[in-house]
């Protein structure tokens, strides 16, 4: 089954994602902070992680600097309410696999969690 | 003022001082000799040696009183003539204290000067503090195009000689005379180029304010010391006037130059709160669109869609484009404060326009707009961001067509000229033109004449374009279309500084709903 983990501070986001995912036959996790998020990928195990950028506490580049240093095999999109250059550098530095800005098109998101999991399916 | 009628002058005076004393010799000789001869009968009287005796004496005994009368009617004569010119510029000098504005005293100086001496050539130059050289501000009897070209050094031989010798006036061939052939040659230089026999230069106090050159129809006119007495006096209300000019000019350009720093620190105030208040809204209002939008898209990628009434469809459909269009505004708002990172890359400018107007073709195809395009040749490639420049043109383009409503024709042209590394893009439409207030305002952000409209658009194209080290421009009058002008340089930005170690894929920006 395809795993999807969603993080952001906003639950009613994590709630339409969820909805939205789990009507395509996702096995999918929340997490409201980053704590959480790197546990959930931890016992969860995704194979995807929509992350949010702007959180409290932890923020989403180093919640995605630690999964990419512990689970390099995962991948992760960037979403946030702004795009800055510098931010989209950092993002791609740390090794994210898109970033996309909200509002978000789910039809794109779809498209885009379908691509990255058929390449790691593709590559085992 | 006797000009170079002097020397006709001195030869009238002699041959009139000649006839009189000749014809007074002989009166006096026949009344002798008649009176003479029949009183007392000497005949010797009538022998020619005594007519030489009386015409030597009467000459020698009338030659002086003569000549000082004759020389006192003469004087009188010509000075008529001579005051009513010297009255004339004094009157003028005095009305110059009056004008303000350089180029209109200069052209009033050189003009009335050269008109009432019947002068060749006058030609007044004034300092350029800019520069810190003399130009000649205005000329009588020379083409604008001549004297514009003539720029003299503060080293120059010219100024170098009229600081030396202060508030005389100079001669041309007195002045050369006396000089090293070195010097003489420069001077002489300086003289040739401002076409001048004589120089008066103007002085206020210590400062040389500038001076008057002139030349006169004949190469053998000439002024006397009195001429020159009347020039100095001249030369001081002309020099207090044009001080003056130059200090209301200086004052002005000063202001201008204030004003221009106002204005910019006040537009950098502007797009800083602009921008804090941008990246706050985008944080503070995403969210909350990101949720509504979501979940309408949740319910519209439903998979049983028959389940969807159409009603609820179109509701649904009209929540999420309006909420990415609430969503669009900071993101353009934002645009200006971050665009300097943005990726660049060589690009093919006439891509990106063609591109636009594909995209706003269909619109304008349903509103009988017409689009026509000129694309020049040798289109070199332009490094910039694509996305950045597609914006420009999409907002010009737009904002024309906004501007017709229906029915009507945009031509877009570009062109390079390669001689000022200029790339050119001109927009023009057949709309109501607009009202000659709101075209200083048009790139503020927020203003808009249209109700519908955000007002961000000019705004945005204006700092992308000077983001590029260019310039906009409007032209524009009310009921006659509008022409806007955008000028890119190609060297500043076109060439690639150093291809970026990370090259981010145009993927990265999803082009959203």
């Amino acid at each position: 089954m395809k795993k999807l983990l969603v993080v952001d501070d906003e639950e009613e986001i994590c709630d339409f994602l969820k909805a939205f995912f789990e009507e395509r036959e996702f096995d999918v996790h929340t997490a409201h902070s980053g704590a959480q998020a790197l546990d959930s990928v931890k016992s969860a195990s995704p194979q995807v992680v929509l992350l949010d950028v702007h959180m409290p506490g932890m923020d989403g580049m180093s919640v995605l600097r630690q999964i990419k240093q512990g689970y390099p095999g995962v991948k992760v999109i960037m979403v946030t309410a702004i795009e800055t250059q510098e931010k989209i550098e950092e993002a791609m530095r740390l090794g994210a696999d898109n970033y996309i800005t909200k509002p978000l098109s789910l039809e794109y998101l779809e498209k885009d969690v379908q691509e990255k999991i058929s390449l790691l399916t593709g590559k085992k | 003022m006797g000009l170079y009628l002097k020397k006709r002058k001195r030869f009238l005076k002699k041959v009139l001082l000649g006839l009189i004393l000749f014809s007074s010799g002989a009166a006096v000789f026949s009344a002798l000799s008649l009176f003479l001869k029949q009183r007392a009968g000497l005949l010797w009287i009538s022998h020619p040696l005594f007519l030489l005796l009386m015409m030597t004496l009467v000459s020698v005994t009338l030659y002086k009183p003569l000549d000082s009368a004759v020389t006192q009617i003469f004087r009188n004569y010509f000075n008529r003539k001579k005051t009513f010119r010297q009255i004339t510029l004094m009157n003028l000098a005095e009305e110059l204290a009056l004008i303000l504005d350089l180029k209109e005293l200069a052209n009033l100086i050189v003009n009335s000067f050269g008109e009432v001496l019947q002068l060749k050539t006058v030609a007044l130059a004034v300092p350029c503090r800019m520069r810190g050289d003399f130009e000649i501000t205005a000329a009588y009897g020379w083409s604008v195009s001549d004297y514009r070209k003539i720029r003299l050094p503060d080293s120059s031989a010219m100024l170098t000689f009229l600081r030396q010798n202060g508030p005389h006036v100079q001669v041309r061939e007195r002045a050369v005379r006396m000089m090293s052939w070195q010097d003489a040659n420069k001077l002489t230089q300086d003289f040739d180029a401002l076409r001048a026999a004589w120089i008066i230069p103007l002085y206020v106090k210590d400062e040389l304010t500038g001076f008057l050159a002139f030349s006169a129809f004949s190469p053998d006119a000439v002024f006397d010391e009195s001429d020159f007495q009347f020039f100095r006096e001249f030369a001081r209300g002309v020099a207090k006037s044009i001080r003056n000019a130059l200090s209301v000019q200086e004052l002005k350009a000063a202001n201008h130059e204030l004003q221009d720093i106002q204005s910019q620190l006040i537009q950098s105030t502007k797009i800083k709160a602009i921008e804090q208040l941008a990246t706050g809204i985008a944080h503070e209002i995403h969210n909350p669109l990101t949720i509504i939008s979501g979940k309408a898209q949740v319910l519209l990628l439903k998979k049983d869609r028959a389940a969807l009434d159409q009603q609820v469809e179109e509701v649904l459909k009209t929540i999420v484009k309006q909420t990415k269009r609430a969503a669009d505004i900071t993101r353009k708002l934002l645009m200006f404060s971050q665009g300097s990172g943005a990726p660049k890359e060589p690009l093919k400018l006439e891509q990106i326009l063609d591109d636009t107007i594909a995209l706003v073709s269909y619109q304008t195809s349903l509103d009988g707009i017409e689009i026509a395009k000129t694309i020049g040749s040798g289109i070199p490639r332009f490094y910039g961001n694509v996305h950045e420049l597609r914006e420009v043109f999409l907002n010009l383009i737009l904002n024309a067509v906004q501007s017709i409503g229906s029915q009507g024709r945009i031509h877009v042209e570009m062109v390079y000229q390669a001689v000022d590394e200029i790339l050119t893009v001109q927009i023009s439409d057949t709309g109501p033109g607009i009202d000659q207030d709101h075209i200083e305002k048009l790139f503020n952000p927020f203003f808009t004449t249209r109700h519908d409209a955000v007002g961000l658009g000019l705004f945005v194209t204006k700092q992308i374009v000077h983001r590029y080290g260019g310039s906009i421009r409007v032209e524009s009058q009310k009921g006659s279309g509008s022409l806007f002008i955008v000028r890119f340089p190609i060297t500043a930005s076109s060439q690639p500084i150093a291809q970026r170690e990370e090259a981010v894929p145009l993927s990265l920006f999803p082009e959203g709903l």
